[in-house]
Order: structure tokens, then C-alpha cells, then sequence
């Protein structure tokens, strides 16, 4: 694959990958940083990407397990840092909730982020990147049943938390 | 529309909804006039279409390109590299065909080395069963068969005389000795085999060892063994037999010196 083909077939895809590293790390360098490395990776390894059936499907795999790896990492040194600080971050239960938020995108975005990881993946997939069942299976390697089961479990969670904060009516 | 919203809105909670009825979920929300039951729902769909819109910076992209572009060039170097090691295993596998050749000739342009080794079995396996620290471990007959072993050597050294002349003087078993008695009259021409039989005839106390060593010094013509003959045919403790015996061997000897001059 030479760098042309390369182009043409990784590039486009960019843009899905960018949004999904930001899913995970919310944070634009940080996002950057890691769609740099991922595509740097696929650029090195180009010579096996033919065998691959998707490569998309294997880029969005490679971007999701450095963005979790890069949090595991983060985690940890908050962690070790949080103990130097002998706990003076008070953890608490949902500092965001009293402030009254003005921007329903940031509210969103807090929402969002506070799903479990396997919802907030295949939500994002869906809603935002429009993927088709079998593209999720693809990626996650969960079956197309189980897809909806989460995906739908997702959406309620979101909309639930949404109205909470938003002290609208339960249903309306 | 409405009742469509609503109904594509429940059948969306359940993930049941195709990506065709998602997208016109997210077109109707876009709008800006929506029914005040459904604002609620317009926030996070609103959000959906936002996110989608994001793109990684024109800066960063620039970079990544450039990054790729400068890459590009290192193809030719890993190729290089990549060559290089082909090479390398390539001349190594020579390299050890062509030692094997030379090994081989080498071994072909020195025969005699390659007749001792192909000899190096029997003498060998003659050599385990006549040590004399194997002996407890050995029957008499496999010794017996260990030094008839030596006639079939074509070649004779130090070391086997010298261990068929450890089994005449101090094997355990009468047969032994004589069998390796008999073997060392062949090699009478080898280095210290005829000093050695001289020798055994004073160690010997068993007769018929004691003839038989007359016999063959008699055979070989060994003069020098006059003398301890003579002691022998005088020792009144040594059977008659042998007595007789000595003296005999002493009239060949001394005749045989003799009768040519």
C-alpha cells in the first residue's frame, strides 16, 4: 500500500476516528495526539492492512484500545497523585448537578460521558458515526442482539439522566 | 408528523430504529420550531448531528501529512535493511554448506584416520570387556571372546598388548589367561610382547599356563627366556610335568642356538 492508497482508504475515516478518541479522552489535544499515533501505527504496519477485511473496522479497534489504555495510564497517576494530595478531591456525588448548566451541548457531552463504556462506544457508533449493527459487531465484537439490548439501554439511561437534571416531568 | 415523531422516538428508545429513521429523527430536531413535549428529546439529538460535525484540526492534519510524507522516503531504507538481512542469511547458509565440503574432503584426504575409525568399534567394545575394572562385571567366556576379538584387528598398539598381557598375568579365570596367552603369541613381533611372556612365566603358579608359555617361547624362538626356564626345571615345588617340560624347551632353545653356528 503505498501512500496514496493509503490516503484515500485511512483519511476519510480520520474524522471518525478524531471524534472518537475526544469520545474517550475529551480532550482535543490528547485526541489528536492519539489519532496521530494511530494512524502513524497503520502507516508502519501497511504491508499486512490488505489482509485485513475492514480497515476501518481495525483502525477504530486500535483507536479505542489506546484511548482506554492512554485513561488507564491517566487514572493511575491521578490515582498515585490524589494519594499524595491525601484525599483532598472529595469525590463528590455530582458537583456538575448544582450548577446550573447553561450550555445543553456541555450537558450532553457530561452525560454522555457518565455511561458505562460499552453503551457510551456503541451509542457514539450509532447516533453520531450512523454505523449499521453489523459495523458495530465488527468493531466490538458484540452480537447484533446484544447491540440493540445496550444501545437501547443507552439511550434511556441518557434521556433519564438528561431529565433529572433538567427537572422536566417523568415522560414529558 | 407528530404522532410519526413520537412513534419513531419509543421505537428509538428500544433500538429498534434503522439508521433512515434515526437520520429524519435528527433532521426533524434541526428544525427550529419543535412542539414543546418533544423539546425535551431536541437536546441530545441536536448534540448527535454537533459531535458528527467535528473534525480534527486543519494544523493537525497538515502535520499528520507531512509526518506520512517524511516516512515515505524510510521505504527505501527498510528495504535496504530488509535486503541486508536476506543477504546475511543468505551468505550464512553458504557459509555452512561450504564448511561442510571442506569438512568433508578434508576427512576423504586422510584415509588412514577413517580405517582407524572404522576400526575404533571392535578394538573398542575388546578394550570395555578386558579393563580390569569391568572384570567383576564380565563372564570368563565374554573375556575369552574379547581377546579372540584381537585376531581380527588389523592393527595392533600399545594399548591392546598391553592389555592382553594384564589378562594373562592377572586375569581370574585359568581359560582367560591361556586364550590371552595364545593371542600374544601372534603379536610375538609387537614392542615388549616377548619381555612380557618372559616375565609371566615367573608370576605363573598354574601348570598348564606354565606349559603353554614354554610352548610358545619355545615357538618364537626366545632365547632369553633360557634362564627362567632353567629356574623352573629346578624348582622342586613346580609339577613334574613342567619340570620336563622346561627342560625340553631348555634342549630346543639351546639346540636351536646352536645347530646354526
Amino acid at each position: 500500500m503505498d501512500l496514496q492508497a493509503f490516503k484515500q482508504r485511512i483519511l476519510p475515516v480520520q474524522g471518525r476516528l478524531f471524534r472518537l478518541a475526544q469520545l474517550f479522552l475529551r480532550n482535543r489535544e490528547e485526541a489528536e495526539d492519539a489519532l496521530q499515533d494511530v494512524l502513524l501505527r497503520l502507516w508502519t504496519n501497511r504491508q499486512q492492512l490488505e489482509t485485513y477485511t475492514s480497515i476501518e473496522a481495525l483502525a477504530v479497534q486500535m483507536t479505542k484500545n489506546l484511548c482506554l489504555d492512554k485513561l488507564k495510564a491517566h487514572s493511575r497517576r491521578n490515582y498515585s497523585d490524589e494519594a499524595t494530595l491525601l484525599g483532598i478531591q472529595t469525590d463528590d456525588a455530582s458537583p456538575y448537578r448544582q450548577v446550573e448548566v447553561a450550555d445543553s451541548a456541555e450537558l450532553m457531552r457530561i452525560l454522555i460521558d457518565e455511561l458505562p463504556e460499552q453503551q457510551r462506544l456503541i451509542l457514539h457508533l450509532r447516533d453520531v458515526e450512523e454505523y449499521s449493527f453489523e459495523e458495530i459487531e465488527q468493531v466490538t465484537g458484540v452480537s447484533i442482539n446484544n447491540i440493540r439490548v445496550i444501545l437501547s439501554r443507552a439511550r434511556q439511561r441518557l434521556r433519564q439522566n438528561y431529565l433529572k437534571v433538567n427537572d422536566y416531568e417523568a415522560g414529558h | 408528523m407528530k404522532p410519526d415523531i413520537e412513534k419513531l422516538l419509543d421505537k428509538y428508545y428500544e433500538g429498534d430504529t434503522t439508521l433512515q429513521e434515526e437520520k429524519l429523527l435528527r433532521q426533524f430536531f434541526q428544525e427550529e420550531s419543535i412542539p414543546a413535549h418533544l423539546q425535551s428529546h431536541a437536546d441530545q439529538f441536536r448534540y448527535f448531528a454537533n459531535v458528527r460535525n467535528q473534525h480534527p484540526s486543519f494544523a493537525f492534519t497538515s502535520k499528520l501529512a507531512a509526518q506520512l510524507m517524511a516516512t515515505e522516503p524510510g521505504r527505501g531504507f527498510s528495504f535496504t535493511t530488509w535486503f541486508r538481512r536476506l543477504a546475511a542469511s543468505v551468505s550464512l547458509i553458504i557459509l555452512g554448506f561450504a564448511g561442510g565440503i571442506i569438512y568433508n574432503h578434508w576427512r576423504a584426504a586422510s584415509p588412514e584416520s577413517v580405517s582407524s575409525r572404522e576400526e575404533t568399534p571392535s578394538a573398542l567394545a575388546m578394550k570395555q570387556v578386558l579393563t580390569f575394572e569391568h572384570l567383576p562385571k564380565t563372564s570368563a567366556s565374554e573375556r575369552i571372546q574379547a581377546v579372540n576379538q584381537s585376531y581380527e584387528l588389523k592393527q595392533i598398539d600399545q594399548d591392546i598388548t598391553q592389555l592382553l598381557i594384564n589378562t594373562l598375568n592377572f586375569d581370574a579365570n585359568v581359560n582367560v589367561r591361556l586364550a590371552a596367552c595364545q593371542a600374544l603369541s601372534h603379536f610375538a613381533n609387537e614392542p615388549g610382547v616377548r619381555e612380557a611372556l618372559i616375565q609371566s612365566l615367573k608370576i605363573q603358579t598354574d601348570p598348564n599356563l606354565q606349559i603353554s608359555l614354554i610352548d610358545t617361547l619355545v615357538a618364537i624362538k626366545e632365547k632369553r627366556a633360557v634362564d627362567e626356564m632353567q629356574r623352573l626345571a629346578q624348582n622342586q615345588q613346580v609339577l613334574d610335568a613342567v619340570r620336563q617340560k622346561a627342560e625340553e624347551g631348555i634342549n630346543h632353545l639351546v639346540q636351536g642356538q646352536d645347530s646354526p653356528s
